[in-house]
């Protein structure tokens, strides 16, 4: 069953296009993340499905009810929408304790006051802030404030919670710790998410789901593992993982398996583009895939090391030859000067 | 872990009147109150006589009495040269003081600010007569001098004086200004030029003071304007010696004919309008030019003041100099005068002091009813007025509409009327429109013409406290389910109470000073002591004149002082 349909929208800004024609569908139970650069729309996308912004094309339907209809002339305002979002600055009302901001919602339902009493208790004991209830927001640290902003959207049972970054207004530890977190909880409680960020990590670790946005268009849409392993366009292997990217000139280009020059050197990998031999291609790899053969062979490249990084639990590698710089990973600091850098058919993308 | 809901499904939400018809029902009373005062006169200007009586016909006669007449053209050319002069005076110094100030170790930075604003808060006309008092012909200080080396060494009631203290009384709203800008620039601009190698001279020359520049220009222009809307100032220290500026023209064409010539006065209030009105609209242009420059302010630490050495006293002897000259000396004047049965040569002080002046205040029982009136229009008027503008800012906060751009304009045009003209036309208003006729004995015309007059003021005020509403508290309340008129209710409203407060200080403090609006408003139940003061000092009364400016700076000191005690910023 599809919870949450976004069908055709387009929205501007004055002169600005920022959606060109976004279709969107969210099944019930699964959270879609809407993933993409900052101007690329996704949080115009999740205010217009809040009812926060008015398109000027497309539709919106919640369950079986139409939210927005552009042809039809169907606009519900936000209150009516019946949808729980939870802000990128979470937005507590600084004037109200952590018990009235979430029971707001239930107030504004006209639910009585023992119900709203148990209800926010309970839901607040889920969250594990029981003992916080008569603070105010600004007592509260950040990752507490996340809790309550979405304690305050899931209090009245919304069809469909919407998440803007949730997450970035965490420090990096604790984000991590919090994304788990954040995806038990949407598991546990079956809800059905849609959540903009611009991380890819978090879209991937939390979404069933990934809307690609780029521009106001749809790059492309699939699975987290999809996404990652078969990026459509030079955009989405770009936005995905950690990249190198080899500009050079396509010498075939048969199906599946295109031949790319690079600097003199010749790599062959999987074909994302239709243009002719001749013409200019990109080929990227993700750093991980890159590895160091022994000696010549296909698909290497012979390159000058010129930095080694340590990072933990590995190395990051810089490598060159002319202007093309490469980088990858080992797990022990290497001692030769040049190196023959492969890069595998299977793992490189020519578009 | 599960929400479950106790009765089942969650009850759906009532439908609430739409905001957008609030939205309209305001626009289209801030019209009304706006645009009615400023019609009346544009027409009453085209007819021969006064709007009320029959015979009034439509008519050019009165631009041409006005046109030919001498006087107007002498007032004129006196207003020009009055405006010129102040900014002169004031824009230099009060930049200079802004600098000093920010920039600077001056001693006493720390302190001084709200002691330099206090012209801003007290009455013009009290100055005047504090002035006439301390340095008049007769005056404390003049006959002391005069005693001790036998002439008079100076002539108060001479134009380059009136200049002078226009001008100096002037430099804080420059000095506002200016430093907000120059607080404002961020501290990484001056950091950068400092690194690349200017000293700090340089520094201010190259980098801060043309940053800044457009402040001072909006502040050149606003004092320029203010010029223009004097009234006060040249009433008392001009008019002795005849000079007229276009308002104290105005004043004297009420009875110049004998009947009241309103189709006269019109014509000088359109021709007041028409300078005052461009004036306004290059200020807005000059403001959205000066925050051009507030985006780019950075972060940081602020930038060490600049060390003047020996000449830190300098420098403070200057401000504590201006200050004697444009606060203490009229302020401490008029309070002595008030304290004293009578002054002249040979007289010595421990002889005359007296309480009686103060003791005479509740003889008279319009003065007191002025007393009473200036209280209440400033804590009840000034509430309401409160309300009434941020019922105009909560309109408009936020909305996506050309609409907005109208009510902008719209409160823009009250600034445009000084506080005398604004006066005149909402008692014309009061009289043309017969059902409110009755109003126009009551405190409710007076408390219309201040609220009209500081609208533009008062919106900037609330605006500024909304806008520090960040819109996402307002989307989230929308989002969980309250309409767009609860919304303003349970969050918007709560979030700017503190801001509502600060904006009832400060039109208190501003409504308790007004002394001009309410002149033509005057009469048994409307006295207030600004205009109540006016019409006693033309009848002599000078200890009643006094004792009750006084009492006026002292309910404004009182204001202040909470004012700072509370925190509040002095300025929008």
């Amino acid at each position: 069953m599809v919870e949450l349909a976004v069908t055709d929208l387009a929205l501007r800004y004055g002169e600005s296009e920022i959606l060109k024609g976004v279709s969107v569908t969210l099944p019930a139970g699964k959270v879609v993340a809407l993933l993409g650069p900052s101007v690329s729309g996704k949080t115009t996308l999740l205010r217009a499905v809040a009812g926060l912004e008015t398109p000027y094309r497309g539709s919106i339907r919640i369950g079986d009810n139409v939210m927005f209809d552009a042809a039809r002339k169907i606009e519900l305002p936000a209150e009516a929408r019946g949808l729980g979002l939870v802000f990128q600055s979470y937005a507590l009302w600084p004037h109200r304790t952590v018990f009235e901001n979430v029971a707001y919602g239930l107030k504004l339902r006209r639910v009585s006051a023992p119900d709203i009493k148990s209800r926010v208790e309970r839901t607040l004991g889920q969250i594990g802030l029981a003992h916080l209830s008569d603070r105010y927001p600004h007592q509260l640290s950040g990752g507490q404030q996340q809790r309550v902003a979405l304690a305050r959207a899931l209090i009245y049972e919304p069809a469909v919670i919407l998440l803007d970054e949730p997450l970035s207004n965490l420090d990096a530890k604790l984000r991590e710790e919090a994304r788990a977190w954040l995806r038990a909880l949407i598991v546990s409680l079956k809800l059905s998410a849609l959540l903009v960020t611009h991380d890819q990590i978090e879209a991937m670790a939390i979404a069933d789901h990934i809307t690609l946005l780029n521009g106001g268009l749809i790059e492309q849409q699939g699975t987290p593992i999809d996404l990652y392993r078969e990026p459509a366009t030079l955009f989405a292997a770009e936005f995905m993982g950690n990249n190198n990217r080899l500009e050079g000139t396509l010498v075939e280009n048969p199906d599946n398996k295109a031949v790319i020059e690079v600097m003199g050197d010749r790599l062959q990998g999987i074909a994302r583009t239709s243009a002719p031999a001749g013409s200019k291609g990109t080929g990227i790899i993700r750093l991980e895939k890159v590895v160091l053969g022994g000696g010549p062979g296909p698909n290497r490249i012979l390159m000058t090391l010129k930095t080694q990084m340590y990072i933990g639990e590995r190395w990051e590698l810089l490598f060159t030859k002319g202007e093309l710089s490469v980088r990858a990973y080992t797990s022990a600091l290497l001692k030769h000067e040049r190196y023959h850098v492969e890069f595998p058919p299977q793992a490189l993308w020519i578009f | 872990m599960t929400v479950e809901s106790p009765a089942g499904a969650v009850p759906t939400l009532r439908v609430a009147i739409p905001f957008t018809f609030y939205r309209f029902v305001v626009i289209a009373v801030t019209a009304a109150v706006v645009l009615a005062p400023l019609s009346l006169v544009f027409y009453q200007s085209f007819l021969d006589a006064p709007f009320f009586q029959p015979a009034a016909r439509l008519s050019l006669y009165a631009y041409r009495f006005v046109f030919a007449d001498e006087d107007f053209w002498v007032a004129f050319g006196t207003t020009l040269l009055l405006a010129s002069g102040m900014t002169l005076i004031a824009v230099p110094l009060g930049a200079g003081l802004a600098f000093l100030m920010v920039r600077t170790d001056v001693p006493g930075r720390n302190w001084l600010e709200p002691i330099i604003l206090i012209p801003i808060f007290v009455s013009a006309v009290v100055l005047a007569f504090g002035y006439v008092v301390a340095l008049g012909p007769v005056g404390i200080l003049t006959t002391s001098m005069r005693e001790l080396i036998g002439v008079a060494p100076w002539n108060l009631y001479s134009f380059p004086f009136l200049v002078a203290i226009a001008g100096l009384t002037h430099v804080p709203h420059v000095y506002l200004y200016a430093a907000a800008a120059l607080r404002g620039l961020g501290s990484d601009v001056e950091e950068a030029a400092r690194t690349a190698g200017a000293k700090p001279w340089r520094v201010a020359l190259d980098v801060s003071l043309p940053m800044v520049l457009p402040a001072i220009l909006f502040a050149a222009v606003l004092v320029f304007f203010l010029g223009f809307e004097l009234f006060g100032l040249p009433l008392v220290l001009g008019d002795p010696q005849g000079v007229l500026v276009l308002s104290t023209y105005l004043f004297k064409l009420t009875n110049k004919l004998g009947v009241p010539s309103y189709q006269l006065m019109a014509v000088v209030v359109v021709a007041i309008v028409a300078i005052t009105a461009p004036l306004v609209f290059v200020q807005r242009l000059l403001l959205r030019e000066a925050q051009r420059y507030v985006s780019v302010r950075g972060k940081g630490v602020r930038l060490a003041a600049l060390r003047l050495g020996a000449w830190r006293w300098a420098a403070f002897a200057a401000i504590a100099l201006w200050f004697v000259f444009s606060v203490v000396l009229p302020l401490a004047g008029i309070t002595l005068r008030s304290f004293v049965e009578t002054w002249g040569e040979g007289i010595a002080l421990s002889e005359v002091l007296t309480l009686d002046h103060y003791r005479e205040l509740l003889d008279y029982p319009n003065v007191v009813r002025s007393m009473i009136n200036t209280l209440g229009i400033g804590v009840i008027g000034g509430a309401a007025a409160v309300v009434f503008y941020t019922a105009i800012a909560l309109a408009v906060h936020r909305w996506p509409s050309q609409w907005t751009r109208i009510i902008d304009y719209l409160v823009m045009l009250p600034r445009a009327m000084p506080g005398l003209v604004a006066g005149l036309a909402l008692l014309w208003v009061f009289l043309f429109f017969k059902p409110i006729t009755p109003l126009r004995q009551t405190l409710v015309s007076v408390w219309l013409a201040y609220t009209v007059v500081w609208l533009a003021y008062g919106m900037r005020l609330v605006s500024g406290t909304l806008l520090q509403v960040a819109p996402e508290l307002e989307e989230a309340g929308r989002t969980t389910g309250a309409s767009e008129t609860r919304v303003k209710f349970d969050v918007t409203l709560p979030l700017i109470r503190a801001g509502m407060l600060a904006s009832w200080l400060l039109i208190f403090l501003i409504f308790v000073r007004e002394y001009s609006t309410g002149i033509y408003l005057l009469g048994p139940g409307t006295e207030v002591i600004g205009s109540l003061v006016i019409s006693l000092w033309g009848t002599g009364a000078i200890d009643l004149v006094s004792a009750l400016s006084v009492v006026n700076v002292g309910m404004i000191g009182i204001g202040l002082l909470i004012a700072i005690r509370l925190g509040v910023r002095l300025h929008g």
